[in-house]
């Protein structure tokens, strides 16, 4: 096994362990008080000017409908087209969506020539007809998603150098983050000048997938691709281009979280577990004495009565 | 500027300058904005004031260099447990998220009004304040932190400045969180404030005196932030039914501490001390509507407001529980919560979760029973007793924040003839704020009130003086509709700084006014306007 393949290996567990710790930490945090904000499009189509069911007189006493459709219907464009930036900050979206869609084309162009690679490996090879049009797939979502990919980037970072509202606020890091994910958009595309059918990925894939030395050399323009691809693929978990982890918390946990609390003792219990924690905030109005009471002693208890009672 | 610069020594780090404030509209195209006014010598050797000059906390300088430090690792102590299930269960996942995902695209600058309002001031950014304590974390808190600091961008110096600054800062939010609602990634800048306050007051004692010793102190021990007693709320109630009963001719008893009754009514004390109209009003409707209900004189239970949400989880915890226990204790079916936006998100919402299902009680907002009071047909309106032009103030609280949009515009329409109510541009879930947000209508220490009025008042002043452009001729009577304690007390201070009503005959009321005001069997009009009765005392 080359070292190339090992790296691969690598990095690739870098990146399933740190993503997965990353989601993992969120997920395990305690359920938070609400602080949702409308409009929630899970209220459905009636109330899409923002409304809730706080609308209804006895809202409790009626059986709760989360119009789920409306809610994919919502964060479908939001997700592909970044449908929020585009309402907002047009002027960053023309080079923003461009980016992020081109990204999405490249992992889809990634993930048909994983798919062409297990073809191949069940004697579905491109001149078949399903691997030729998986093939075909994985040209057109990689090539144009590397093209966009590029313009997105290069766009992001004249827009990032020259707007003075966000040059004040970018780091090296920021510059240096786009500039390594163009490199990558680059590299590939000059990797499909030398292999104009992705073979050779193919190949390296398949020699991934079966634990196998290599049966194609790959070009130096391969090699380049591949170790700018890995170094970012295990460096990525650890930044905030994580963001589709926040985009998910945050909409879907907490933004659009209006489920109101109707006894469930599954929320029960939590709630009981956290009262109980200890607190330790040091003002004096918190009485907290240290950690050695707890949220359910101080928040039940009147510090200003008591002192009158005594 | 950078947020980095905020650590910067100096006396100021910015001068605000009236001539780039956001322009108003008609009659106010030509008017001279005056600069916020400035503190005097003496409270500027007293106060910290070194992020704009203006002093919201008064906050003392320390002493001697030893007390900076403390006051700093205090701080940082602080942040620290801002981050740890056991101190800060209530909001860690939303903070934990809006601390690391920032993308730094400034969509949320342009949503926020104070940024806005102030000719674009880079410390009024929403992203600023949450920048410098994002920095402050990740250096100093988080592992190999000072590690290529400037490469990675959080290389700031944690120092007193900082720390006086950011404190300040925390009180030229407003907490409106437009900025959460159009920013791409979800992040929450305001809550980002929010937590900061909770820093401050949880951790160092360091708060707005209105809302923490004047305000919630106030309100757990002497049973409402106004101050007034238990004592006293029984004789203000029958105040109130004595002014019932001269506007009607009718007695109207007011039930207090009726156990067993439908719903606990509990109203923003300020209303009772300020705009007595409004409980009266609410007595009128749910008499003539056969409305079983009760007003509670119990300790905390009169006072619907919770100024915790704005600034320290255990002190909103204590004011809930309390609100909660009276509710259980007089066995009502329902709490109603009045004409304040605070307090019903701060009931209704945020205590949802602080106590196990069976020991809370329903809450609903009184804008929705008042909906289903017109819809019921109980009580008879005539819309030509309203007949001016009308616009609708939407509270952030129970519009953006708890989704409650169309209760008050269809009571509206049901009480004005038709064509008189118009809408503020933007409005309803995109409202702005009043401007008196997260406790700013009841803040006026230091030269605090002058800011904000001229800057996070600003641009409601232009949305009102908006809805009503070609009809600025003072002689006819235009009405402001908002329908919270708070709002109206950032738009009544509003209006007096600008001398609105004299200049464009624009006045400002609650909803259950204006109801009254068209109710068939009230003879007399029941809203007051500016000058028409001798004995008014506003």
């Amino acid at each position: 096994m080359s070292w190339i393949q090992i790296l691969t290996y690598l990095c690739g567990a870098i990146f399933i362990v740190g993503f997965a710790a990353k989601l993992l930490k969120y997920a395990t945090m305690p359920m938070h008080v609400r602080w949702e904000l409308y409009p929630i499009p899970h209220e459905g189509k009636h109330k899409s000017y923002g409304g809730s069911f706080y609308e209804e007189i006895d809202h409790w006493k009626q059986e709760r409908h989360k119009d789920h459709m409306a809610m994919y219907m919502f964060m479908l464009p939001e997700i592909l087209f970044i449908r929020a930036l585009y309402e907002d900050n047009k002027s960053l979206w023309y080079w923003s969506f461009p980016f992020h869609f081109g990204l999405y084309l490249s992992i889809a162009g990634l993930a048909f020539l994983t798919i062409g690679a297990f073809l191949q490996l069940l004697g579905l090879p491109p001149a078949t007809a399903i691997g030729s049009f998986v093939q075909s797939l994985t040209i057109l979502f990689g090539v144009v998603g590397y093209i966009l990919g590029l313009i997105g980037v290069v766009g992001l970072v004249i827009k990032r150098m020259t707007d003075t509202e966000l040059s004040e606020v970018s780091a090296p890091i920021d510059y240096m983050n786009l500039i390594w994910l163009g490199a990558i958009f680059l590299t590939g595309l000059l990797v499909w000048f030398q292999d104009p059918g992705f073979a050779i990925s193919r190949e390296y894939l398949v020699s991934i997938i079966t634990f196998s030395p290599m049966k194609a050399q790959l070009s130096l323009m391969h090699y380049l691709n591949l170790l700018i691809f890995l170094g970012f693929f295990a460096y990525f978990p650890f930044t905030h281009m994580t963001h589709m982890v926040s985009k998910y918390f945050m909409w879907d946990k907490v933004k659009f979280d209006d489920d109101p609390n109707r006894g469930d003792p599954g929320v029960d219990a939590k709630i009981k577990t956290y009262l109980g924690y200890p607190v330790t905030w040091s003002a004096a109005h918190i009485d907290a004495q240290g950690g050695r009471r707890n949220w359910a002693e101080i928040a039940t208890t009147n510090p200003w009565t008591k002192k009158e009672e005594k | 500027m950078k947020p980095e610069e905020i650590s910067k020594p100096g006396e100021q780090l910015v001068d605000l300058n009236p001539q780039n404030f956001a322009t108003l509209p008609p009659p106010y195209e030509n008017y001279k904005e005056s600069p916020v006014a400035p503190l005097t010598d003496d409270q500027k050797t007293r106060w910290e004031h070194s992020l704009d000059g203006v002093s919201a906390l008064t906050l003392p300088k320390p002493q001697t260099p030893e007390e900076e430090e403390k006051l700093v690792a205090s701080f940082l102590s602080g942040l620290e447990k801002l981050m740890t299930k056991e101190n800060n269960w209530t909001f860690m996942q939303p903070l934990m998220l809006s601390l690391e995902y920032c993308a730094k695209c400034q969509t949320c600058a342009d949503a926020c009004p104070v940024f806005e309002a102030s000719g674009h001031k880079d410390i009024y950014r929403p992203t600023f304040r949450a920048d410098v304590l994002r920095k402050v974390a990740k250096k100093y808190l988080s592992p190999g932190g000072k590690i290529l600091a400037g490469f990675r961008g959080h290389d700031i110096d944690l120092n007193w400045d900082l720390v006086a600054r950011l404190a300040e800062l925390a009180y030229r939010c407003t907490l409106c969180r437009r900025c959460a609602s159009v920013c791409p990634v979800g992040v929450d800048n305001g809550l980002i404030t929010h937590e900061l306050r909770k820093l401050f007051s949880q951790e160092l004692g360091i708060a707005a005196a209105e809302i923490h010793e004047k305000g919630s102190v106030k309100h757990l021990k002497f049973g409402s932030s106004t101050g007034m007693t238990t004592a006293a709320i029984g004789d203000i109630i029958e105040y109130l039914e004595d002014d019932i009963e001269e506007k009607t001719g009718k007695r109207i008893k007011i039930p207090l501490n009726k156990k067993g009754a439908e719903i606990l009514l509990v109203h923003n004390a300020g209303e009772f001390m300020s705009w007595p109209e409004n409980p009266m009003a609410f007595a009128i409707l749910f008499d003539a509507a056969g409305i079983d209900y009760t007003i509670s004189t119990d300790l905390v239970g009169y006072d619907a407001v919770n100024y915790g949400l704005w600034y320290d989880d255990v002190q909103f915890a204590r004011v809930a529980i309390k609100h909660l226990e009276i509710a259980r204790e007089l066995g009502v079916k329902k709490i109603v919560i009045g004409e304040c936006g605070h307090a019903h998100k701060a009931l209704s919402v945020i205590a949802d979760r602080l106590l196990p299902g069976d020991q809370l009680i329903p809450r609903e907002s009184s804008y929705t029973l008042l909906w289903d009071i017109v819809k019921s047909g109980k009580i008879k309106f005539d819309p030509s007793k309203n007949d001016f032009p009308v616009t609708l103030h939407d509270p952030c609280n129970a519009v953006r924040l708890m989704g409650i949009v169309k209760p008050q515009r269809e009571v509206l329409r049901a009480i004005t003839p038709p064509g008189r109510f118009r809408e503020m541009t933007p409005h309803g879930v995109e409202n702005y704020c009043c401007g008196g947000g997260s406790g700013f209508a009841i803040m006026s220490s230091g030269n605090f009130t002058d800011w904000k009025i001229k800057l996070s008042g600003r641009k409601k002043l232009q949305q009102i003086l908006g809805a009503f452009q070609g009809e600025m001729d003072p002689e006819l009577k235009k009405m402001v509709c908002a329908p919270c304690s708070n709002c109206k007390g950032q738009i009544r201070d509003i209006m007096e700084t600008y001398e609105v009503y004299e200049k464009t005959g624009i006045w400002y009321t609650g909803l259950v006014e204006m109801m009254v005001n068209a109710m068939v069997e009230q003879e007399q009009p029941f809203l007051d306007w500016p000058g028409e009765d001798e004995d008014d005392d506003m």
